[in-house]
């Protein structure tokens, strides 16, 4: 490769351009790999495809390390045959890269969670295509999507007063559909508790999520909007690896929502606008956002805690599992407060396994689902997670983006499984209990009618006959929760330690155990697995409790039942009261 | 790109298996697609959307909201997921020789 000195005008500039990206994450995933192999079996396209080594994401890696080496790193120019440094000199060679980067790797990152070096495969494959797309190298679908996402402001040219129509017709059917004339969705309402913003897929080809949605907020009495503009939270940038694509569209939901003088902007589920919006995009869009950001998933997930709206989950008794999306787990951490939503509106929720922070991809992310030309690729690796859902028996697959549901309804066509997909958004709204009408002031929130609000007013206290027992190594902890509860009628026994937690347990047979999860001594995940096999104990609900919400993961790899519920520390009373009483009194 | 068999033609369709020429497209064509989408049966109904949807994309090169399918149409958002249970975007549109629609769909 030395004696060609002659590079093509788009390799030189993919070689200049890399000097430029290399932050220090991105140069320490370069120069960290010790070849372990940790990630080999970590990534879906090689358990699809074990006789290629090509997919290996060691060996996707070295495509761009060896640029790194060559270029960039001291040990290259030394002895550039030990660290396989080499260079890229024609387009073809660029092709060659672009089928790695955007063909073979869904930018998952469950190949780096799975590196014991910290190596951030998905980090520096999404540079990598972000130096191709520079000079113009990607596959169609992202050109033609990144184009419209930067001419006409969402990524399916959808024009203002088609996306203004749509959200009128919604209005009406929801009118129609409840009976109630005062049900609408606001648009560009300003000093709003909550901003809406969608995916542009909602309202060109489903927009039943848009009318779901409204529904709950409007149930919820919720003081909200939907932007005229800036209201794609998706971003093609996140894709396509371009910085100013993430920026520019990152932005206008920005500056759109600040206008209105919103106070929080609730993002839609999906998986790569959430991080997108809520995680990468002010420092894309160099922007000190004023307001705060929210997945609707907590939104709903606080109406349901707050009483604000009343759900029946008989509704939804299939059985349905719960697909994380990587952008939302993975990336940015959101793992138990869906499935707390899924238990409050379905009877039958089966875990999938692995979950959480380790399960594998729809097969449909970091824009797949755009690049056809892969498809073949893409229904083939998907034969692990097929394997994955058929294990589940369930029948509805639930998950909480848009690329996900995509990418499970073709496999799931493709490997011919008896399955459907939804959002949460959709559950939350069918089991949604509509409230009997009250006469409320024209433009007021409904008055909601429900048992929490009774049973605070009533006299007796809300915890009596309750034995609750509170585990926790720090006696101020024990002493905080041990007041409150016994404030409000409940038998409290102490507990220091995961022994002594099992025994109070054994011994009293309460309805509750809390259970912090750093105790010194027994570790908490074992003295929950106890708990849980304990055939006296097939009552006892179990709330887990931590500073470090890391810890959960934990508690949840154990082949048991999950906990009932789970508290962070500190707590305030009113949230403590509550949590614990949607345990004890909600059947799950 | 791949040629398949589709009413009694081999035509180039890509890897999602939407058509790539709409010229190629007739009744025959459609019947076919159809099938791959779970529609064995295409009543007047289904022909009705579908040949709204190629006239729309044949006069603007996209395919429309489904706003203007429903209301051109009369047909209720349900009626058309009844319909196309694979959905308007990649089942109707499949059937009526367009293109695979870009985004995230």
């Amino acid at each position: 490769m030395s004696s060609k000195n002659h590079r093509s005008h788009n390799a030189q500039e993919v070689l200049s351009r890399l000097g430029k990206k290399l932050s220090r994450q991105i140069a320490g995933s370069m120069v960290a790999c010790v070849h372990c192999g940790m990630c080999t079996n970590s990534c879906h396209y090689v358990l699809a495809n074990p006789g290629d080594p090509t997919y290996a994401p060691a060996y996707k890696a070295d495509r761009i390390r060896k640029l790194f080496k060559r270029h960039y790193d001291w040990t290259g120019r030394v002895f550039p045959w030990w660290v396989k440094a080499g260079s890229v000199f024609s387009d073809e060679d660029l092709e060659e890269l672009k089928d790695t980067v955007f063909g073979k790797c869904t930018n998952c990152r469950r190949c780096s969670v799975n590196c014991p070096m910290g190596v951030d495969l998905a980090t520096f494959n999404r540079m990598a295509r972000g130096l191709l797309v520079s000079v113009g190298i990607m596959p169609e679908g992202v050109a033609v999507v990144s184009k419209d996402q930067w001419e006409i402001g969402n990524q399916m040219g959808v024009l203002k007063e088609d996306y203004l129509d749509t959200l009128d017709w919604m209005s009406e059917e929801l009118q129609a559909e409840l009976d109630d004339p005062a049900v609408a969705i606001p648009v560009d309402k300003p000093d709003c508790e909550i901003v809406y913003s969608i995916n542009p897929r909602e309202v060109k080809y489903d927009p039943r999520t848009i009318s779901d949605a409204a529904k709950i907020f409007y149930f919820a009495g919720e003081n909200w909007t939907m932007p005229s503009e800036g209201w794609d939270m998706t971003n093609f940038g996140l894709f396509s690896g371009d910085d100013d694509l993430g920026g520019a569209v990152a932005r206008r939901l920005f500056e759109k929502v600040s206008e209105l003088r919103g106070k929080k902007l609730v993002i839609s589920e999906c998986g790569h606008g959430y991080r997108s919006t809520r995680c990468e995009g002010p420092n894309w869009a160099k922007f000190d956002v004023p307001f705060e950001m929210e997945s609707s998933i907590i939104t709903m997930l606080r109406y349901l805690k707050e009483g604000r709206i009343h759900v029946d989950k008989t509704r939804n008794s299939e059985p349905v599992t719960f697909h994380d999306s990587c952008n939302n787990a993975r990336s940015c951490g959101m793992f138990e407060e869906p499935r707390e939503l899924l238990r409050l509106v379905t009877t039958d929720f089966r875990e999938m396994y692995p979950n959480r922070a380790e399960n594998f991809c729809c097969t449909g992310g970091g824009g797949a689902m755009s690049m056809s030309e892969y498809t073949p690729r893409r229904l083939k690796s998907a034969v692990v997670k097929a394997n994955q859902l058929k294990a589940t028996g369930a029948k509805v697959v639930v998950t909480s983006c848009h690329n996900c549901v995509d990418g499970l309804n073709d496999l799931i066509r493709h490997y011919k499984l008896d399955m459907r997909v939804t959002q949460l958004v959709n559950l939350v709204a069918n089991a949604l209990v509509v409230p009997a009408r009250v006469a409320v002031p024209a433009g007021g929130p409904p008055e909601i009618p429900g048992e929490a609000v009774e049973a605070f007013a009533a006299e007796r206290p809300v915890l009596a006959d309750r034995t609750i027992v509170v585990a926790d190594d720090e006696p101020d902890q024990v002493t905080l929760l041990a007041t409150i509860f016994e404030d409000h009628g409940a038998t409290v026994y102490r507990a220091y330690s995961g022994d002594e937690a099992l025994e109070a347990a054994r011994s009293r047979k309460p309805d509750l155990l809390t259970l912090d999860l750093a105790m010194p001594g027994r570790p908490a995940a074992e003295v929950f697995e106890m708990l849980r096999k304990d055939a006296g104990l097939v009552d006892l609900k179990i709330c887990v409790r931590s500073e470090r919400p890391e810890l959960r993961q934990t508690i949840y790899e154990q082949a048991v039942r999950p906990p009932e519920g789970y508290l962070d520390k500190p707590v305030d009373e009113q949230s403590l009261l509550r949590s614990v009483r949607k345990i004890l009194e909600l059947a799950h | 790109m791949e040629t398949k068999p589709l009413g009694g033609k081999q035509i180039e369709v890509d890897e999602d298996g939407f058509i790539q020429d709409p010229g190629a497209w007739d009744e025959a064509v459609a019947k076919d697609l159809a099938v791959t989408e779970g529609v064995n049966d295409m009543s007047e109904n289904h022909w009705k959307v579908v040949n709204y949807l190629r006239n729309y994309y044949l006069e603007f090169q996209m395919a429309p909201m489904i706003r203007k399918l429903c209301k051109e149409t009369g047909f209720k958002l349900k009626e058309i997921y009844d319909m196309f249970p694979s959905g308007p975007a990649k089942g109707a549109c499949k059937v009526a020789g367009l293109p695979k629609p870009t985004g995230c769909v």
